[in-house]
Order: structure tokens, then sequence, then C-alpha cells
């Protein structure tokens, strides 16, 4: 964005601060999503476990970054690439905190789930793993303030909500065929809908991201896949 | 506990001792030398005035204002002197604070360049120069293509001596009204003229005032250049085309007389002019001197 | 003749001032390099940049305070009323009476309040007793000062707080109905609240005038203009609406002084 640094170096040095408890929040935010989709894709119990015990965390980091985050506001007036860096903060660390939280609730229902003689979960598989790749990508186009990283990214978002869709009309199929599937299947729509969910998140992050190194907004409607044919769907 | 609150220790405090000690050696030093130097002007000014008051106050009478200079022995008075410096001085100022004001405003705001700059020097230059010169050069400007002394060449004399001290305190009083209050005036569409005569020499009032009373002090005394242009009238006599008396003159053709009762009147007119060249040295400070000038 | 005609015509949808490819020179000295930029009709333009970077000069230009001192000249074209008002012929008393100039320290002539505003109204317009009254009030209410002066019209202003002096000396300026209203840096040398007072003034203001304000102040340009222009060198860097420039400025330069990362 700019080489120069500014004339008074604790503002830098503030501005620094809160760039780097977003990086922390982000890799603690990547491991929990990680661990999750691990435990429910693998059955890894072990995995599990993490997720939650990482949330006091997070929040603890949300709100020093919001702290931070007000204060500089209130006392260095921020202007252009400042004001939008803090802005941007405010907002992604409250998307990382959502996508933390919906990390820990899918690795607790991971717990629950028998998966034994259940569906086939080759769709959560992909839908974990893409949504789990497109955070980590997120979270370095932060890290390193690359515009064409963050807009990549939100492209991407479209593969994930095809793949929610697909997977929505699979579990349907498979609670029609046999009822005693029912409970499973609704565990797993909802997992897949958290998973969905952290795509969104995740998006949000992206256009944070672009909006901080460029200043522009991405356009309000974003290609999104899948939507549509739900929704002829679900009526 | 035990420590005061006056005796925490803090070493901050302490200054090698002698050089305090110099430094303080130093400074009454100073203080004496000036305070001596003060009262030896003091005690020379006070010397003076005392004289005078001494030997001026005995001559003082009303027959001191309402009779003029007559032969000795006879009662006389000062009344042709006093009216005369009045008039001259007043036509002086009349005369040369105009000019003087012009060339001062011509010099602040107008004047560049070469003309400029050699109209301050002549400037400066007349305030310094010996003021009999000034009654010679009217003398012959004036004085001898018309035939005779006069009351109108003396007040033109004392006018080329106010002139420079008019231009000096106008030119200095205008340049230290700020840019900032012309360019208001500009910005509002006035010409410069119109800024200069309505703001700027409005701001600059009291200054350029006291220049012209300090103007007044300083020829109300004159004496050298009235000896070949007024001349002195040992009558009583108002017009401007004849000789006129002045306080000044006339103390310098009584005090050298060999007469008792010319002298003395030498002495109460000297007490007068020093009064008031005081007393207009006394209305610039309290008039005008809370304001700076 | 018939062609200035024309162009006066169309002047209401144009912006108040135009300035094209203007040079100026102190001297030798280039101050300021071919700026173009338009002042728009009834809208605060915001000029901002480091000391010695030309945005006071440009001001100046408009009105031709320059004129005042020999050796600065200016080149190009300051469109304003249908004239190119540094070139030949203009009536300069008439402009800097249709673009008027507030100061950076107040500048209350020493006279009374009331006569302060009257100097200028009757430089350019005949009034009688009664509606320069009238005219008096109707400024000193709009700067919001006839409340606290209104008793003491003949009092001398220079006794007024500084606030208050300012706040005079605009009134003092929009007495003789300018279109242009320049300021340069007009709260500087005055406290918050007075400074406060000022800048809830220029809303005001600029429903009638068009506004140019210099500021050393980036947060009172960012509060009170519309559009900012950022002065660097002599060059206009960059020019937008206020909220472009302090979210979101196109040039690495403008984005460097205004978040403070110069020198």
């Amino acid at each position: 964005m700019t080489e120069a640094t500014h004339t008074v170096k604790s503002y830098e040095q503030e501005l620094e601060h809160l760039r780097s408890l977003m990086r922390q929040m982000g890799g603690l935010v990547e491991r929990q999503t990680a661990q999750a989709v691990k435990a429910i894709v693998d059955g890894d119990d072990e995995a599990a476990i993490e997720p939650p015990e990482l949330d006091p965390e997070v929040d603890e980091l949300e709100r020093e970054a919001e702290a931070l985050a007000i204060r500089i506001l209130a006392l260095r007036s921020p202007m252009a690439v400042d004001l939008r860096t803090i802005v941007a903060a405010l907002k992604i660390t409250g998307d990382l905190e959502r996508i933390g939280d919906y990390a820990s609730s899918i690795a607790r229902r991971a717990m629950k789930l028998d998966m034994e003689g259940g569906p086939s979960l080759v769709g959560l598989r992909s839908m974990g793993r893409l949504v789990q790749d497109n955070l980590r990508r997120a979270i370095d186009a932060l890290a390193n303030e690359d515009r064409d990283a963050s807009v990549a990214v939100w492209q991407a978002d479209a593969a994930v909500d095809e793949l929610y869709t697909a997977m929505f009309r699979e579990l349907m199929t498979y609670m029609m065929e046999d009822p005693r599937n029912i409970g499973t299947c609704i565990h797993l729509m909802f997992v897949a809908k958290n998973l969905e969910r952290i795509g969104d998140h995740t998006t949000n992050i992206a256009e944070r991201v672009y909006y901080a190194v460029t200043g522009e907004m991405l356009p309000s409607v974003r290609p999104r896949g899948g939507r549509g044919n739900m929704a002829s769907l679900q009526s | 506990m035990s420590e005061g609150n006056g005796s925490i220790r803090d070493d901050g405090w302490k200054v090698n001792s002698t050089l305090a000690m110099r430094r303080r050696l130093m400074d009454r030093l100073a203080t004496v030398l000036s305070l001596l130097a003060t009262s030896v002007a003091l005690i020379a000014l006070g010397s003076i005035l005392f004289t005078l008051v001494v030997r001026g106050v005995g001559g003082l009478s009303l027959i001191t204002f309402t009779h003029s200079t007559a032969s000795p022995g006879q009662e006389g008075g000062l009344a042709n002197a006093i009216v005369g410096s009045l008039i001259q001085t007043a036509m002086a100022i009349l005369i040369g604070a105009p000019v003087g004001m012009m060339c001062g405003i011509y010099l602040s705001d107008y004047g560049r360049g070469w003309l400029a700059s050699t109209t301050r020097f002549v400037s400066d230059m007349l305030l310094s120069a010996p003021s009999i010169l000034i009654g010679l050069f009217i003398y012959q400007l004036v004085v001898v293509p018309s035939g005779q002394f006069s009351g109108l060449a003396g007040s033109l004399a004392l006018a080329i001596l106010a002139l420079p001290i008019v231009v000096r305190t106008t030119e200095d009083m205008l340049r230290l009204v700020p840019i900032s209050l012309r360019e208001a005036g500009i910005g509002l569409g006035a010409s410069k003229w119109r800024v200069i005569v309505f703001i700027c020499l409005r701001a600059a009032k009291t200054g350029v005032l006291t220049g012209i009373l300090l103007a007044v002090a300083r020829v109300a005394g004159e004496t050298a250049p009235l000896l070949f242009t007024s001349l002195g009238n040992l009558d009583w006599s108002v017009s401007l085309t004849r000789p006129m008396a002045s306080l000044p003159v006339t103390i310098y053709q009584y005090a050298g007389s060999a007469f008792e009762d010319w002298v003395q009147l030498a002495w109460t007119g000297a007490l007068l002019v020093t009064l008031g060249v005081l007393f207009i040295n006394i209305l610039v400070r309290i008039g005008f001197g809370r304001k700076g000038a | 003749m018939i062609g200035q005609a024309s162009q006066e015509t169309k002047v209401a949808e144009k912006p108040a001032i135009a300035v094209r490819n203007l040079d100026f020179y102190y001297g030798d000295n280039k101050a300021l390099r071919n700026i173009t930029m338009d002042f728009q009709r009834r809208k605060v333009t915001g000029m901002i940049g480091p000391s010695g970077c030309g945005k006071s000069t440009l001001l100046r230009v408009l009105n031709r305070m320059y004129d005042l001192y020999p050796g600065q000249r200016a080149t190009g074209e300051v469109l304003f009323a249908g004239r190119n008002v540094i070139g030949s012929g203009v009536d300069i008393n008439r402009l800097r009476a249709r673009v008027g100039m507030v100061f950076q320290k107040p500048t209350p002539f020493p006279m009374s309040i009331y006569d302060n505003i009257a100097f200028g109204v009757k430089l350019h317009e005949k009034l009688s007793r009664s509606e320069m009254d009238a005219r008096v009030e109707d400024v000193l209410r709009r700067v919001a000062l006839w409340g606290e002066v209104k008793d003491r019209l003949k009092a001398s202003a220079t006794a007024l707080s500084g606030g208050q002096q300012q706040r005079l000396c605009i009134a003092r300026t929009i007495a003789t109905r300018p279109e242009v209203v320049l300021l340069d840096e007009p709260t500087s040398a005055l406290d918050p609240v007075s400074t406060a007072r000022i800048e809830e003034l220029l809303d005001e203001l600029k429903k009638e005038f068009t506004i140019a304000i210099v500021t050393h102040n980036m947060q009172q340009a960012a509060r009170c203009a519309d559009q900012v222009a950022f002065f660097y060198l002599g060059e206009l860097v960059e020019m937008d609406s206020t909220d472009r420039m302090f979210t979101a400025p196109k040039e690495t330069r403008t984005q460097d002084y205004i978040t403070g990362r110069f020198g």
C-alpha cells in the first residue's frame, strides 16, 4: 500500500500490533477449522477436542483487537489506508470469531456422531477441504495485504455454495430412503450449513482485505453457486 | 519520617559553588555600575531643573504674560515672545506635519528603489543637521529675496526641523501596522490610498501623533534657526511678514545682557520653555504611552 | 463582446472559478506549476498540503492579492464570471468585492464594529443610513454575532475576543455580497470552541457562497469541505470528493501526507 512509515512511531507500532492481533487470530481460527474438518471427515475424536478449547483464546484476542481499534480511532484520527485498515480489522476479527464458533460447533457434533454405517461423506470431505483452503488463503491475503489473492478467495466461494447445495440434495435423498438415517443426516446437515457459513465469513474477510488494500468495495453481488437451485428445491 | 518534607535528598540542586559565587559577584557589579551611571544623568538633569526653577520662579508674575518685552528698568514681560513662539511653532507644525506624514507614507508604502532610499537618507541627514544651517538656508531662500526678517521665515525654518521627525515616526509607525491589516483592506476591494488613510493611519494614529508632539517639543526650544529668520522683536507683533519675537531668541538676547531684570526675564523664559516641553513629553507619555507608542 | 455575453449565460452550470494551466512565480521562483482545477459553485473546496506547497499562493491568485507585491506574477487562466481575472483590463477592486477573503489572524480595522462592516460596503455601494443599518444587522446575524454585539455596535472592534473578531471579519467580507469567499487558515489562531463556531458558519454560508478554505488541519478539511485538493511542491497532486480523499486517495503522496507519513 505504502512504503513510508508514520512520522509518529508509536502510531506505527499500534497499527502493527493490530495487524499482529489479526494474524494471531487468523492462525488460531485456521487451526480450529482444520481440526474440526479432520474430526468430522476422518472421525478423529482427538482432533475434535481442540477447537472448543481454543474458543476463549480467540474471543480474548477479538476483544483486545476491538479495544485497540477503538483506541486508535479515538486518539489518532486515522485517515485513508490507516482508517480502512482499522475498520477492516474490526469487521475481520468479528468474522474470524464467528468462524471459530462454527468450527467448535462442528467439532462438538463430530464427537456425538456415530458415522459407522452412515451415508458416504465424499461431498462433505471436499467441502471441508475447500472451505479450509479458502480460509487459509484469505488469512494469507490478509497477512500479505494481497489484493489479487483476496479477489480469488472471494470468487472461490461459489464452489462451496455449489457443494453445499449438492450435499443438501444428497442428504435429503438419504433421509427419504431410510428414516433411520434422519438423525445422523440432520447433524450432517448442520455441519454442512456451518461449513457454508464459514465460507461466507471467509468471503467477508476477503472483501474487507480488498477494501483495506484498495479503498474500493467489491460489488455487493458476488458470484454464487447453488443458491438458485436450492431455492427451487426448497419450494 | 526522620527526614522532613524539605530535606528529601536530591543532588540535582547542587552547583559548582565557585562558579555560582562568581556569577553572583558579576551580577552585583553590573547592577551597581548601571545604578551609578543612571544617577549621574539624573543628578545633571535634576540640577538643571532645580536651577531653572530657583532662578526662574522669581520673575514669574502676571506681568510676564501680559506685557511685552521692554527697555531695561521698565516693567517688561514676555507676552510677545510667548505668543511669537506659539505662532511660529504652530505654523511650523501645520506646514511640517502634513508634508512629513505624506513623506512617511511614501517611504513606508510606495517608495522603492533609489528615490526612496535617497529620500530616507536625506531625511535622516536633516534629522541630525545643525539647526543653524537650516536658519541660514531659509535666510537665503526667504529673508534675502523678501528683504526682511519675518515670522513666516521663522516658521518655515522650524517646519524644516520638524519635518524629518514626522517623516521618521510616520514611516516607522506605518511599518508597524501588520501587513495582514493592509491585505484585509485591499481584500475588500479598497484602493491602496484608502487603506493607508482610513486603516493604516488610523491604526498608527497614536504613534504618528506622538511623533508630531515630539516635533513640537523639539522646535519649540530652537534658537539658532530663528536668529536669521524671524530675528526677534522687542515689541508686540503677530504679523507673519514682520520680525517676530520668540522665547528662545529672547532668552538668548537677554541672558547675556548687563541688566539684571533682563537676565531675570531670560531665566523665567527658560523655565517656561522647559515646562512647556516637559508638559508635551508628559502628555505623550500619559496619552499614548499605554499603547506602546 | 458578443462572445463574452454568450459565455456569461453559460456560467450558471459551470464552476464558480475554473483554474486552467496556472503557473505562479515569486521572482524567478516557480511556486505553482500548471494548476488546473474547478471550484464548484456553492461548495466548500478544502486545500491542504505541507507549508510552502502553494495552497495559500493559489488562494491569493484568485483575488489577485499578489498584485500588491512586485515580482510576483501568474500565467495561465483563472476564469471567474466569464473573465480571465489574471488577465489585463480587470477591475481588481471589483474582483475583490466579488471574491472576498478572510485571513489567518483576525484583522479587525481600528474602528467601531459597525464601521468595520460599513467600510467595505461603502466602497462599492451607495446605501442610505437605514439600508446600511439593515445590511450590518443582516451580516452580523448570519455570522451569529448580532446577539453578542448589538448593544455595542459603536464600540471598538479590537475589543472583541479572537473568535468574535474572526466572525466579524467574515461578516465584513460577506457584507460586500461576494460570490466567492476565500479563507486562509481562518481558525489557526482560535480556540476549539471558536473554531467549531466558524466551521458551523461555513456550513451555513455555503448555501449562498462558493467557499475555498486553506487549512493545515486535516480534520478541519474533512469536517468542512465537500471536495479537497492536495498540493505538494507547487503541484496539485490530487483532488477529489472529501470522503474519497480521506478514505481512499489515489496518489501515494496524498496518502502519505494525510496519514502522517511525511518527512
